[in-house]
Formats: structure tokens, C-alpha cells, sequence
């Protein structure tokens, strides 16, 4: 009898793993809360990914026709765990899709249930919300998505546009500690999109420490030397509106001028990652452990951290804590693995 | 802050390291400085980072640094830039406090009775009088035009004629000018026993012996009565 698993999550490491598993001939059930395929990628419409500005179609695209068009894969959208329990070395799931409730036996199980962008409403310093020209990196990457590169207030082009790094990470005012790890380069790969559209515009990073590790920082280079855009060391005390229809960031330029209140045509806040409410949901009905960052914990973070607690219980993806998109795919790869595994040894 | 005649600190180091000590053995002092991501909302959020050569920041980096002759420095004009308005402790993302933390260097030169602390509490010696004396802060007699001078205009006709213009409020004033409100003996008793041992007697003979004296006056006849 083949294996049967059961994937959680219908993102990049949820829809790798699926493919993984098919193709090694096991029987892949993936249920997946939206209505869509592809997480976050394409439910803001990523369309140029980091660090080499492929398009994003190459690969959540490409992920997402493998996925669909897989006769070992059945995939249920609009769907929920509704019951959860080990039977022996087995796990007896209710699944609620608007096909029906169903029970099924699965040999392992893989969660990928992703990540949530920070809502930088909850930080009121800036003003998210108040003003239109203020978004988040999300927002934008939508807009760019849609060829939009006006200014949300009055649809011309921004002479000047600002980035604010590290919003919602890094503070434990909103009680986010962690560092999200991509939005620095998100912010750069943005700000060289925004000014290759706009040559003649003024573009700032505000930034604490930019952390735009390994080959990502080929193009935190390129955008100083190549596409002149600017880089201050400082983060924004607040933001509020100004003459002629801008906005305002205040803050301390920490390095060289000291205080400085700035008016933007735009401001871009880099909004970081958050674990959300489907992880805790399925630690609760799955008995998962959370970490002290409210994402999904490891057994062991680096010998196994795909891993949960649970014998037959894998994690892949962002659900483990913020990570690239080509990191969430490598995990979903390795989480298959270890599935398969698993069922092998427990039959 | 002694100097020799070519405006170099002769204050020994040695004195400098107890006064950081001093600092560090207060209670307060961990929890008020935590790690410093070197961001400076603290420093963009301060009010009166837009008057003075003044930021929380460097206050907290200073302390970080634990080198006691870069924290003597502050001492004597840095740290009295701050309003304690405690902005920088609400935004910082590390939930340090600079503010909290410049309030226990300021509480160590008003009881070393630092120069620096003398000259800032100098103009609030009426203040002090009527507050630890009398239990009242601000008594109507004391708005007079010399010590309000940034009330305007008016303020020579806002203190002339005050007993006339007390009657006209319409709720018990004592009739009286020197006091806001009546304190009874028995409270101005306790009052003092506070001061006492609180220290904040101490620190008012340290920072202002004339003053003192004439604080005591009034306390030894409240108890004596």
C-alpha cells in the first residue's frame, strides 16, 4: 500500500515538499486555508524576487502548476484540520473542505503553515494607516506587481521616496526581538526597482544594521554605486504630515548630521515577519511546541530544524521563523525526506 | 568641576570611578541600561534634542562605554539638557531608559552638592522653601515679575492687589497670600519626618546651606508648637 501524507500549508516549502513526495511515489493530501496556491508570494503578488531580480512567476508559478497539475497530489483549498490524533505510529486526521469532511489515516505529517507580515499599525509611531503615502514593503510589492509606481495620495510619481527598515522587528515594544532577515534586502531590491522607474526621484534607507548577508549583499553595492540611492544610519522616531501634501520623518542621523526631519513623497515601511494565528492553531490541535518568538520550535534548530517535537511531525518554511523563499523550498525538501523516512520505518 | 589654568580636569580619576560606582550600585541602574542597538529614536524623539547639543543616545553609549572620565564629563552640563520627560524610555526598542538613567546621575551631584547641581536648583530655592516647609508649591506672593518673566506682559498686573483679587475667587482661599491652602501642623509634622528620612534634608544642606538654615527655623518652630 503506497504511503499517504498529509501537507499542511500550501506555500513554497509546502508545495515543494508535495512535489517531492509525488515524485517518489507517495500519495500527497495538501490542505491549504486560502483559496489559492502559493502563501504569501502570491497572495501579495511578488513579481521580481531577491537576490538575482528573476521573475517571481519562475518559481512560485512554476511551483504552483506542479503542484496543481499532479495526479499524486490532491490538493484542498478552502480547507481546515477540523480533529487530530495519533493512532500508533499514525495520525488520524479530519479534514473540513467545502468536498466534504473526510477521515484519513496518514503515515506522517508536514507543516508549512508560513508566516504573516507585521502590521505596522501596531506601531503608531508611523502613522501606518493615517496617511496613504505611508506603506509597507507588502503594499508596494503588490503595487509593483500591478505596475503601479505612483504615489497612493494623488497618482504622481514621488520625487522623493524613504524606506524604513526594521519595522515591527527588532523591538520589543511590539514584542518582536528577532531579526526578519529579508526585509533589508526586500527594501534594497525595492528601492532599485522604484529607481530605475523614477532615475530622477531621491531615494533613503533609514537603517539600524543592514543585513543584507551572503551573495544578498551584491546588491546592497549595486544600489549605492550603481543606482545612487541613499543610506543613513537611524531609525525613524516618527512620521508625521507635512507641507504640500508629504510626510515627515523625524529622527537622528547617527552617524553624521544628527536630528533631521525629512519631508517624503512616500514612505515605505519594512514591515518583518510574524508567526500568526495558523501556527499556534495547528500547534494547538497538533500538541506542536511554540518558541518564545510565537513561531512553530525545532527540535533541535540546528541538527534538526525541520524537526517538531512530535515523532512524524516535520516543519518546513517560514513557520519555523522568518526565511527567504529558496530557504522555505530547501526545508520542504528536506522535511519530505525526513516524512518519507518515517513512513518507511513505521509502516 | 575644578580645572588647572589650561582647562584641564584636575578631578582624580579615582573620584570619577566612585562616582560611576555610585551609579552602577544604585537599584535602578540594570534595569534603566540594557543593550543599545544604536538606532536613535531615543535621540529623534527627544524634545530637547531640537534646542541642545544634547541626545539620550550618546548619554546611554557613554554608560555602555563604562569609562568613568567620559561619564564625568556629562556631569557638569550634558545631562541637565534633559527635560526627564522620559520620550526616549516610551519609543527605545530595547526598553532602555536614558532618561531613568540621567536621574540617578543627577541625584548623585545633587547629594555630592555638585557645582552643577547647585547652579540648576538655585532658582527654585522659593520653590523648595515653600514645598518642604509649608507643604504648598507655589503660593500666590511668588508670582512676581522678576521670577516670571516669560508670563508676558501682564504679569506685573496678575501680582499687584492680590489679597483683592484672592476674595473674588469664588472658594475658600484663607484670605491669605503666602499659602495656596491651609496645611495643619500635625501634616507638616509628618511632612518633616519624611524629609528626614528620605534624606531630602540632607541633600537641601548640601545643595544650599543658607537655604537650609532658614528651612530649619520654620521646622524647629512646627515642632516645638
Amino acid at each position: 500500500m503506497p504511503e499517504e501524507i498529509l501537507v499542511i500549508g500550501g506555500g513554497p516549502a509546502g508545495m515543494n515538499a508535495s512535489v517531492m513526495l509525488s515524485e517518489i511515489g507517495v500519495n500527497v493530501t495538501l490542505v491549504e486555508k486560502d483559496s489559492f496556491l502559493g502563501g504569501n508570494p502570491e497572495k501579495f503578488k511578488y513579481k521580481f524576487l531577491f537576490p538575482d531580480l528573476q521573475p517571481a512567476e519562475n518559481v512560485i508559478g512554476e511551483l504552483i502548476k506542479k503542484t496543481g497539475n499532479n495526479s499524486k497530489v490532491k490538493v484542498l483549498l478552502n480547507s481546515q484540520i477540523s480533529g487530530f490524533k495519533q493512532t500508533g505510529n499514525k495520525f488520524d486526521v479530519a479534514i473540513k473542505s467545502p468536498q466534504g469532511d473526510e477521515n484519513k489515516i496518514f503515515n506522517s505529517v508536514i507543516v508549512a503553515t508560513g508566516f504573516e507580515h507585521f502590521d505596522p499599525a501596531r506601531d503608531a509611531k508611523y502613522s501606518y494607516q493615517l496617511f496613504d503615502d505611508v506603506i509597507d514593503i507588502k503594499d508596494l510589492e503588490k503595487m509593483l506587481g500591478e505596475g503601479k509606481f505612483l504615489r497612493p495620495s494623488n497618482g504622481k510619481p514621488p520625487r522623493n521616496v524613504a524606506f524604513i527598515l526594521c519595522v515591527g522587528s527588532r523591538d520589543r515594544h511590539v514584542g518582536n526581538q528577532y531579526c526578519s532577515r529579508v526585509c533589508c534586502v526586500v527594501s534594497v531590491k525595492q528601492a532599485i526597482e522604484l529607481k530605475e522607474h523614477f532615475p530622477e526621484s531621491d531615494i533613503f534607507i533609514f537603517y539600524m544594521d543592514i543585513r543584507t548577508y551572503g551573495f544578498f549583499e551584491d546588491l546592497y553595492w549595486e544600489a549605492m554605486e550603481k543606482h545612487d540611492i541613499q543610506i543613513v544610519k537611524g531609525r525613524v522616531a516618527e512620521i508625521t504630515s507635512g507641507p504640500d501634501n508629504t510626510v515627515v520623518c523625524k529622527g537622528e542621523d547617527t552617524l553624521l548630521r544628527g536630528p533631521f526631519e525629512i519631508p517624503f513623497d512616500m514612505v515605505v515601511l519594512a514591515s518583518g515577519m510574524e508567526g500568526g494565528p495558523q501556527s499556534l492553531e495547528m500547534a494547538d490541535k497538533l500538541g506542536l511546541e511554540m518558541d518564545e518568538h510565537r513561531f512553530l520550535k525545532p527540535r533541535n534548530i540546528t541538527l534538526s530544524p525541520f524537526r517538531s517535537n512530535i515523532d512524524g511531525i516535520f516543519l518546513a518554511g517560514a513557520c519555523t521563523g522568518p526565511k527567504a523563499i529558496s530557504d522555505a523550498i530547501t526545508e520542504g525538501a528536506a522535511a519530505a525526506m525526513s516524512a518519507h523516512i518515517y513512513a518507511q520505518k513505521n509502516p | 568641576m575644578e580645572y588647572d589654568e589650561k582647562g584641564v580636569s584636575i578631578v582624580p580619576l579615582d573620584f570619577k570611578k566612585e562616582i560611576f560606582k555610585e551609579a552602577r550600585k544604585d537599584f535602578r541602574y540594570d534595569e534603566y541600561v540594557l543593550g543599545c542597538l544604536n538606532c536613535g529614536v531615543c535621540t529623534g524623539g527627544c524634545p530637547p534634542h531640537r534646542f541642545f547639543d544634547f541626545s539620550p543616545r550618546i548619554v546611554l553609549q557613554n554608560l555602555k562605554t563604562k569609562d568613568p572620565e567620559l561619564i564625568w564629563t556629562m556631569m557638569d552640563e550634558y545631562i541637565w539638557a534633559c527635560f526627564q520627560c522620559f520620550t526616549c524610555a516610551m519609543i527605545c526598542p530595547f526598553l532602555n531608559n536614558p532618561g531613568g538613567a540621567i536621574a540617578i546621575l543627577r541625584e548623585i551631584a545633587v547629594r555630592r552638592g555638585f557645582e552643577s547641581a547647585r547652579k540648576v536648583l538655585k532658582p527654585y530655592s522659593r520653590v523648595l522653601l515653600k514645598l518642604t516647609a509649608y507643604g504648598n508649591q507655589l503660593s500666590p506672593d511668588m508670582i512676581q515679575p522678576d521670577f516670571f518673566p516669560d508670563w508676558g506682559p501682564d504679569i506685573s498686573y496678575a501680582s499687584a492687589d492680590l489679597k483683592v483679587k484672592r476674595k473674588a475667587i469664588p472658594m475658600p482661599t484663607l484670605q491669605i497670600t503666602n499659602l495656596s491652602w491651609d496645611v495643619s501642623p500635625e501634616a507638616m509634622k509628618e511632612l518633616y519626618e519624611i524629609f528626614d528620612e528620605s534624606g531630602v534634608f540632607k541633600i537641601i544642606e548640601a545643595v544650599d546651606p543658607s537655604l537650609y538654615e532658614i528651612i530649619m527655623d520654620i521646622v524647629e518652630d512646627v515642632r516645638s508648637s
